[in-house]
């Protein structure tokens, strides 16, 4: 799978009177890319600004060359967006209609939504959720299907906003192998460490600059020493 | 009551033309006053119920809801007017029902949110938008056994600093956390591609 390269231009970020991004300058390649950094320190914002959910007050984001300011709903086809909490994700009441639900904005047949939400659901072990009412899930399985929702929909790259916040051991062990599988690139926001071992980079953010940059142990030994002042 | 997956005969018939038979049935059942008849009727949509494979699982709870609503009926109706007219209207909202349990357990929620759509589209010359509805109306249904589950914490979390009693305790935390849910549904949707000028046009 060729994987759009994501690039950052001089990105600010403002809401009302608050700067919560400064003039961050990136170019994202790799398929294991980690965001951490303190409560409040950016990293949601900057992770919203790659489907265009956050447009930059000033500078450019590009995905695939596409600027993210004049091509939101391209974009949002290529970069799909897995929340903290999935349960205010899931928007339909039955979990295959749900995983169908993006399809259906994009145009897809009945026949074409039936086939993909079938081989999605299987891909993730979870075709036995499929005829399920969405607020009977579990945790953890409210994250499978969330996950499975934006999979439908074949984006290149996925943003997870810490995934796995919600979840007990088993299941992000689960999630954890679910993500190393991925074809896409995955970018994950998070405040679990462990998570990020196996990745290419990883990203620090502090107070709205991106603090550190490089590989996973030396960025978290970074964020310790930070956390520690 | 959502339907599960169901692949039986009657699943495989148009949503539309099995609500509008419900209807017509609906109104003819009215216009028939005899419990044989009425009794026959009954029978053919347990049948009819049992013949399209739905999960009678599903179906335990509001049965026996129904079962106890209209036994009310019937004695009320019974002391009120003749035993013979009380189970004449008690058969027939049975059979309505039973007809209606066969019609909603074998449509997918998708298949009647597209009739729904089909349904209100003449709504589009008042300037409504029956796609935003629809949407509306999937999300009342996704979201409210979801706020049940937050005025519960909330509930609890009150009940825990000793202000169980005091209804401004739980409502302020319940409004706040339902248009937090609302905040973070719509971000989620714009994510998911839903396009609300596109659904307009």
């Amino acid at each position: 799978m060729e994987l759009p390269e994501i690039q950052l231009e001089q990105v600010t970020v403002s809401f009302e009177d608050r700067t919560v991004l400064t003039d961050i300058t990136l170019t994202l390649n790799e398929r294991r890319i980690g965001i951490i950094g303190a409560n409040g320190a950016g990293k949601s914002t900057l992770s919203r600004l790659l489907n265009a959910l956050v447009i930059p007050t000033s500078g450019t984001v590009r995905v695939g060359g596409l600027e993210t300011s004049k091509n939101a709903k391209q974009i949002r086809r290529d970069v799909g967006f897995v929340f903290q909490n999935p349960a205010n994700q899931i928007i339909m009441p039955l979990v295959a209609d749900d995983i169908a639900f993006g399809l259906k904005n994009i145009g897809l047949s009945k026949v074409e939504r039936k086939v993909r939400v079938t081989q999605t659901l299987e891909e993730l072990n979870i075709a036995h959720l499929a005829d399920r009412e969405s607020h009977t899930l579990s945790g953890g399985e409210q994250q499978m299907v969330a996950l499975a929702a934006v999979m439908a929909m074949q984006p290149r790259t996925i943003v997870f906003d810490e995934p796995t916040t919600m979840l007990d051991l088993r299941n992000r062990l689960r999630f954890q192998r679910e993500i190393a599988q991925l074809p896409q690139r995955a970018i994950v926001i998070t405040h679990d460490l462990e998570l990020l071992e196996d990745f290419d980079r990883v990203l620090v953010v502090t107070d709205g600059i991106v603090d550190f940059d490089g590989q996973p142990a030396d960025a978290i030994d970074h964020y310790r020493q930070w956390s520690h002042v | 009551m959502i339907a599960a997956q169901n692949t039986s005969y009657l699943a495989k018939l148009p949503a539309g033309l099995k609500f509008g038979a419900l209807l017509v049935l609906s109104i003819g059942l009215y216009l028939i006053g005899s419990w044989q008849i009425l009794l026959v009727l009954l029978i053919l949509s347990v049948l009819i119920l049992l013949s399209a494979r739905v999960n009678l699982r599903q179906l335990r709870m509001p049965l026996v809801t129904l079962l106890l609503i209209l036994g009310i009926v019937f004695v009320s109706l019974g002391i009120q007017t003749t035993w013979d007219s009380a189970l004449v209207s008690v058969l027939r909202l049975l059979t309505m029902c039973m007809f209606a349990y066969a019609v909603s357990l074998t449509t997918t929620f998708d298949a009647m949110l597209e009739l729904f759509q089909q349904v209100a589209s003449p709504l589009r010359h008042v300037g409504a938008n029956p796609a935003q509805i629809s949407l509306g109306l999937s999300l009342a249904i996704r979201f409210i056994p979801e706020l049940k589950r937050v005025y519960l914490e909330v509930r609890e979390a009150q009940h825990a600093r000793g202000l169980a009693n005091n209804p401004l305790a739980v409502a302020v935390p319940l409004v706040i956390r339902s248009l937090r849910i609302a905040e973070d549904t719509a971000e989620a949707l714009e994510a998911r591609g839903y396009d609300s000028a596109e659904h307009s046009k």
